[in-house]
């Protein structure tokens, strides 16, 4: 191959490179800043961070909510059933979308935060630090 | 997000342990699954209790290792025929068997460092580096050594991050996938910018050898080295 051609071949790979570990640089900056603000946000219990792939035995340990009220409050039965089943598969079961799923979730986070913010009643009769106690599950 | 991952999700939530270890060992050998993601996803899972986070560690190095051996044992199998038939056929147009012969002198090499660095840094070619160390063929003993150190790595790190981050895997997944493709950038940018100094610098040699080429076979002839300038012909120092 002609040493000219060569140059500038391997100049083109080097700046395609280059601009590509530029671009990387500047994605994983921002999935760090993403990644801050997510755990900004789940740490302080926004409801907005529920995702399709957490169960409710995750969501009540996670937002500090206790689990029968979750399953009672999306008309579960039976949750030794679908003690393992995420909000997807829940959504999946019901034949509605995984969104209807979570918008009744996050309701019904917010409705006994304010239930138990107006009362003054400790959240949950197996309060351990301030976490309500799942039913059958021990704390990691 | 994958689309194997929301399915390994309610499988893995499912079935529990056998899960992880089947969705871990297919991703090492080669299948399009995320085994970062599912192991984050284990960690935080593991966080509220579900899984024990030092049982997942040994069944995801144990599944690691098995997949990338069965992906270094196809290699060895049916890779090497391929080669072959690649360095040998007339029907293969496209690489030359010299890049060919040069690119196996070169994995030789490096071949120990490929292995460990995919395992942990640059998931996504880790089937292929199996693939070709099986082929090529890289010696067993050398390639189950540098793959434990790689997946001991690639196993702890999500796990870990995961049962710290819980509810957060997915962010902490987007932070990883993104390094890792800048760190590949890099390293391809480093390579390209030293190989191309090393061509410069090769061709520059190559120009002096040429333009002395001349002299020497006049040198061999008569004994005397011709002059390069007129200065030096008539004993003067040139004027500008």
């Amino acid at each position: 191959m002609n040493m000219r051609v060569k140059f500038v071949i391997l100049g083109v790979l080097l700046c395609l490179a280059l601009g590509a570990a530029i671009f990387a640089a500047i994605t994983t900056v921002q999935a760090i800043q993403q990644f801050r603000q997510q755990r900004q946000l789940t740490s302080s219990g926004d409801v907005s961070t529920i995702r399709p792939w957490m169960t409710v035995h995750y969501i009540a340990l996670t937002y500090h909510v206790p689990e029968n009220y979750l399953y009672h409050s999306l008309h579960i039965a039976n949750p030794q059933l679908v003690r393992h089943a995420t909000l997807r598969v829940l959504a999946d079961r019901s034949n509605q979308p995984v969104d209807n799923v979570i918008h009744e979730v996050q309701k019904a986070i917010l409705t006994y935060r304010k239930q138990n913010h107006q009362t003054g009643i400790a959240p949950h009769a197996g309060q351990l630090n301030g976490l309500p106690r799942a039913p059958g599950r021990e704390h990691p | 997000m994958s689309v194997f991952l929301p399915i390994v999700l309610n499988w893995l939530l499912a079935y529990g342990y056998p899960v992880i270890w089947f969705a871990i060992f297919i991703a090492s050998a080669g299948f399009p699954i995320p085994s970062a993601l599912v192991l984050l996803a284990a960690g935080a899972f593991a966080q509220a209790g579900d899984f024990n986070i030092f049982l997942l560690a040994v069944l995801a190095l144990s599944a690691s290792v098995c997949g990338d051996s069965a992906g270094y044992f196809i290699g060895r199998r049916w890779g090497t025929k391929v080669i072959d038939w690649l360095e040998t056929s007339k029907w293969n147009r496209f690489i030359p068997p010299s890049s060919i012969e040069r690119g196996r002198a070169r994995f030789k090499k490096q071949a120990a460092w490929a292995v460990f660095l995919t395992r942990f840094l640059f998931p996504a070619l880790g089937g292929v580096v199996n693939l070709i160390a099986g082929a090529d063929p890289y010696p067993y003993r050398y390639f189950l050594p540098c793959d434990i150190s790689g997946e001991i790595l690639s196993a702890v790190i999500p796990l870990s991050l995961g049962y710290a981050f819980g509810a957060s895997w997915e962010a902490v997944g987007d932070v990883l996938g993104s390094f890792s493709i800048f760190a590949l950038a890099l390293l391809a940018a480093t390579f390209l910018a030293l190989y191309l100094v090393r061509t410069a610098r090769r061709s520059r040699i190559e120009k002096i050898e040429t333009a002395k080429e001349p002299a020497i076979v006049q040198l061999k002839k008569t004994g005397t080295v011709p002059p390069d300038n007129p200065a030096q012909r008539s004993g003067e120092l040139p004027l500008s």
